[in-house]
């Protein structure tokens, strides 16, 4: 009774499709999101513009660096269901260079109006020069995005590769072990480099705060934006014609497995961090709530766990919301709206805390955040769109193609 | 023997494959009372005997939300109202403090209620079943399979179902008494 | 399907491929489970072999093993009487150190424990199938250990006839347990994970009980066993029921097992003392326990798989995966010891600064670096696929994850505790008869260990049969009559 599974043949974007005009409707995003934000940026709202685009900033780069993190461990771990959708995440991952570009804004023009410790100091600050000073602090930025671009061209590139072994059993399978070798070790640059990225680049707003745990719920964030990214972009590729059959309602399940356990992942880190800064108490790490719980922040700190976890949880507790495509997809939405909103409460709270006229924070939306997000949003779109469109959307010739193809739950 | 003091048959195969097809020619003869037994639960052949999906997760959603709100309630009324008593400066009602308690009491509540639901659904412990008597059902947990039909039936007839388990390939077909 | 894509593998059909031959790791398909020629006989012979030797025949050093053991048992229930008759006095405990071994041994058994539930639920929800030829030994390990750790916290509370306090008993003076406490949280944590524990172990052996109740041939064998298999038949109808509570064991088992050393970690965590108040402990913590408990794992199976002749069933693929666990989860804990490192010179606090510099550096540098090289440098010796596929070092590394584990332990408790917020009340822990306590708890654990081994089916025979290639009605092996099917599997088959 072994039926023979068929190599999916609709492994291109169809020009017609919304999916070939990314890189025009996204280079159009991104051209009046950047364009605004940017403009407001020279201007007197220079701080409220760039807290903005940072913001986006860390949004859609969660995006891309969960993608990242997930095709090395899924190689690690020799995953056998997930082949079918590999390619998409290359793809989001291989978005990384870019961020390169888009970060000079925040070294340059937002510099001093998002990180306080570059020019003002106080005792603490003193003893914190060492790490939070302005070379170092580029040059770590530096590296890590050059480490991410390397990791992501890397991925890649060999995943393209293998597209053209043909039929040659022996050379796939050189370029399979080849990425498993390169992605153990990538995987240790990577943990390192996100979690320093966080600290650098969130934690450092506030920069009396620590939490050790900062790294861990960036990773967490990033990788449940990344599940339900990937989610909404395998419904909207099947839209448009392409893995008609070779994505199936099991790939979804394990998706939406993912987006479940990860938003369990996700309220653990937070409930973690909350639990031990509320129980002890000590004041150079209850600032970090204090100031979540003021000015219409706290309306915000209140609904996560409600909208972030409790909603989502009991949503996708059910068997049958993950067997459904248009509610996995309304579920992976949410999530990645949560996502928004989650980074929104990490970053914007410090907006105004510090330096001249700083002020109690106030929950203010601004216009800028739109355009920030659609701006950013255009630019990880367009060349999400442009690499997908230039090879096979999946990995034809990835020894585990087969086994994914016949993935079953049970 | 008359055919009232049997109790069913019991009929022997020797591979998953053979008890696979075997339970859908007897599930597709319209056969109610009749039961699979394996060494191992063999993938598919619950569908392949037509056999429902289990309650028991509803079970445990149940049990498990009681035990879980139940909890949450001890907890509030033991440390805000019962023996009110302010420990580390820590609220009356700490939400967040009663977490850890809450939520190991949800996992035990519905984790006990899996446990037994589990038995009572399949009505174990069941010391005594006819099939026990048979020599050759001594081997269902180790590498054999079987397929028992009960006289209670109502399709049940000893000589054609003695006839429709020889065609589905038994390599042993046994009568078992009550 | 499979058979065209593992062209590049020498897979075995070739039954002298043993569970001892390291095989080229299969880009395609996957590395068969059970090795050498079984069919679902074969596997019930080895594993029923090892229960079924008569009483009055079992092996020599196997009785002495047990009863050296339980000597060790025995003193540890003298130790605990001179405990209770003279106090933790007789522990080197004193201020500023109040908590000591006591902890130290708990935190060090609770941890063990967790890999036994991650192999047997969060392996399970990964659909990771190998872990049925080690689950049934890690539930085991996972059971004793924890009852060694409750040993050690029942007894470190002083007035140990007091304990029921801890539980909310209704008493005539009106008191409740403060329920915003992390101690009580353990009291919950650790009684749950006993529970579900053996719950789940229970549910897992009922089948496997049933095959030693129908191969016994003598009458208290049929007693015992008949009693524990609850009258189980292997029925269709039942397994269905079965394996839907076994999915639900497992999903809860999986975030309880995060939660319960996550608890423990809060014992240290919510107070406000540098060494123990950071925000990675959950995480950490949770890493730390499942990385000790694979290294425990490998140290008892190692040489039970050897003596006890289960290497087809526990072959070296099996051993090279855990081994990659604690590859994995050791350099967690490298992550976890880096970032505190870090914060703690990140934060610009010099309190927090000193703890740590003072571990490396201070009167227990050599904790640190003990803690520092058996449990971060030592396993970064897995990357070679050579050492991981080596079962001499496979045991040996595992010992040093072991003794790594508990140090790290004692530099968490000890060290943060010994320098004290004012310098006149620094002091220096000396151990007096804490070396008997935790050798007491290890003769707890290997008295139990071992009646388990003799008694006890110590692989899941009937899930071990499952993931067989032939288990699957839709295997190519079988011809279309299905009968006289061979005996051993080619590939496994991915999919029917």
């Amino acid at each position: 009774m072994s039926h023979t599974i068929e190599k999916p043949t609709d492994i291109t974007i169809p020009s017609s499709s919304m999916w070939a005009k990314l890189p025009v409707l996204g280079g159009i995003c991104a051209a009046t999101g950047l364009g605004a934000t940017l403009a407001m940026a020279f201007g007197e709202h220079q701080a409220r513009a760039m807290f903005s685009y940072l913001w986006a900033y860390e949004v859609w780069l969660a995006v891309a660096l969960g993608a990242l993190g997930w095709v090395m461990i899924d190689q690690i771990v020799r995953a056998g269901w997930s082949a079918v959708v590999r390619r998409i995440s290359e793809t989001a991952a291989a978005t990384l260079p870019v961020f390169i570009v888009l970060f000079i804004p925040i070294v340059t023009v937002g510099y001093h109006a998002l990180y306080p410790w570059t020019h003002e100091t106080d005792a603490i600050l003193e003893r914190k020069r060492w790490f939070l000073s302005t070379p170092f602090f580029m040059g770590r930025a530096g590296f890590y995005l050059l480490v991410w671009a390397a990791l992501s061209i890397y991925l890649y590139r060999m995943s393209v590769k293998q597209d053209a072994a043909g039929n040659d059993d022996m050379a796939k399978a050189r370029i399979s072990r080849s990425i498993w070798r390169f992605s153990a070790v990538g995987i240790i640059l990577y943990v390192l480099t996100q979690s320093f990225q966080a600290i650098d680049w969130m934690m450092s707003l506030q920069p009396h705060w620590y939490s050790t745990i900062f790294g861990v719920y960036y990773f967490a964030a990033s990788t449940l934006a990344f599940f339900a990214f990937i989610t909404l972009v395998s419904m909207g590729l099947q839209k448009a014609g392409v893995l008609k059959k070779a994505i199936t309602i099991e790939h979804y399940h394990d998706l939406g497995k993912y987006l479940f356990g990860y938003t369990i992942f996700w309220a653990y880190i937070a409930f973690s961090q909350f639990i031990l800064i509320w129980y002890a108490n000590i004041p150079e790490e209850t600032e970090f709530y204090i100031a979540r719980l003021h000015g219409g922040w706290e309306w915000v700190s209140y609904a996560l766990p409600v909208l972030h976890f409790f909603v989502p949880f009991l949503y996708l507790l059910s068997r049958q919301v993950k067997r459904k495509q248009l509610l996995l997809g309304l579920g992976a939405t949410w999530i990645l709206l949560m996502h928004l909103i989650d980074l929104y409460w990490l970053i914007l709270p410090n907006f105004g805390a510090h330096g001249e006229g700083h002020h109690e924070p106030h929950l203010a939306l601004s216009w800028l955040d739109m355009a920030a997000l659609v701006g950013i949003g255009g630019v990880f779109m367009a060349t999400f769109g442009w690499l997908l469109a230039r090879n096979k959307v999946v990995c034809v010739n990835d020894p585990r193609l087969p086994e994914s193809l016949a993935h079953e739950n049970y | 023997m008359s055919e009232s003091k049997i109790w069913g048959l019991l009929a022997q195969y020797e591979n998953p494959a053979e008890i696979y097809h075997a339970s859908e020619k007897v599930r597709d003869a319209g056969y109610e009372k009749w039961d699979a037994c394996a060494p191992f639960p063999v993938h598919g052949l619950d569908k392949a005997m037509g056999a429902k999906p289990s309650k028991l997760p509803w079970a445990v959603l149940l049990i498990g939300l009681t035990g879980s709100s139940l909890m949450l309630f001890f907890e509030s009324y033991t440390s805000g109202y019962a023996y009110p008593f302010i420990v580390g400066g820590k609220p009356l009602f700490s939400l967040p403090a009663f977490v850890p308690v809450w939520y190991e009491m949800s996992v035990l509540s519905s984790c006990l209620t899996a446990f037994f639901a589990n038995w009572i659904m399949s009505g174990l412990p069941e010391p005594y079943h006819p099939a026990f008597a048979s020599k050759a059902f001594e081997r269902v947990t180790d590498d054999k399979f079987f397929i028992m039909i009960e006289a209670e039936d109502a399709k049940f007839d000893l000589e054609k179902t003695k006839a429709l388990l020889a065609d589905t390939g038994a390599t042993l077909v046994e009568e078992l008494k009550p | 399907m499979a058979t065209a894509n593992a062209a590049a593998v020498n897979l075995p059909d070739d039954p002298n491929v043993r569970g001892d031959v390291v095989l080229d790791e299969p880009v395609a398909g996957r590395e068969p489970l059970v090795r050498g020629q079984h069919d679902f006989h074969s596997v019930t012979e080895m594993v029923c072999r090892v229960n079924e030797v008569p009483l009055k025949k079992t092996p020599m050093p196997f009785v002495f093993g047990t009863l050296l053991a339980s000597a060790v048992f025995a003193m540890f229930g003298g130790y605990i009487g001179y405990l209770i008759w003279v106090g933790p006095g007789i522990w080197g405990n004193n201020n500023p150190v109040g908590w000591a071994w006591d902890i130290v041994n708990f935190v060090f058994w609770v941890g063990i424990g967790h890999a036994g539930t991650l192999i047997s639920a969060i392996l399970y929800l990964f659909r990771q199938k190998w872990r049925t030829s080690i689950n049934r030994y890690a539930e085991a390990m996972t059971i004793f250990a924890v009852l060694a750790a409750s040993s050690c916290v029942a007894l470190h509370t002083g007035r140990v006839w007091m304990d029921y306090y801890l539980f909310p008993l209704p008493n005539q003076m009106g008191l409740w347990p403060n329920f915003r406490s992390p101690l009580e949280w353990d009291v919950f944590a650790v009684n749950t994970y006993l529970i579900v524990s053996l719950l789940f172990w229970y549910t897992g052996m009922v089948p496997d009980f049933a095959t030693l109740r129908d191969r016994a041939t003598v009458k208290w064998r049929q007693l015992f066993y008949g009693v524990l298999a609850l009258g189980w038949r292997g029925s269709m109808r039942h397994w269905v029921t079965y394996e839907k509570a076994y999915q639900i064991l497992a999903a809860f088992s999986a975030p309880l097992v995060l939660s319960v050393h996550t608890i423990v970690s809060f014992d240290f965590a919510v107070s406000q003392l540098p060494g123990w108040h950071t925000t990675i402990f959950p995480p950490y913590f949770v890493a730390g326990a499942i990385f000790s408990g694979f290294a425990m794992v490998q140290t008892l199976m190692l040489p039970a798989r050897h003596w006890l002749g289960l290497k087809d069933l526990v072959t070296v693929k099996h051993i090279e995966n855990m081994n990659k666990v604690i590859l994995l989860t050791g350099s967690l804990v490298g992550y976890a010891y880096a970032m505190e490192f870090f914060v703690a010179a990140y934060s610009g606090n010099q309190y927090e600064s000193f703890t740590f510099i003072n571990r490396a550096t201070g009167p227990y540098w050599w904790s640190y670096w003990i803690m520092l090289s058996c449990n971060v440098v030592t396993p970064q010796l897995f990357w070679f696929r050579k050492i991981r596929t080596s079962v001499g070092w496979s045991f040996v590394l595992s010992i040093f994850v072991n003794i790594g584990m508990w140090f790290e332990r004692f530099v968490i408790t000890v060290t943060s505790l010994h320098r004290d917020a004012l310098v006149s009340s620094w002091d220096y822990f000396v151990p007096v008869t804490e070396a008997l306590y935790l050798l007491g708890t290890f003769g707890l654990f290997f008295t139990l260990f071992l009646l388990f081994i003799r008694f006890f089916p110590v692989i899941a025979m009937s899930e071990v049969k499952g993931v067989m290639p032939q288990a699957n009605p839709h295997w190519s092996g079988y011809d279309k009559k299905g009968h006289h099917a061979p005996a051993h599997a080619a590939v496994e088959e991915v999919h029917p």
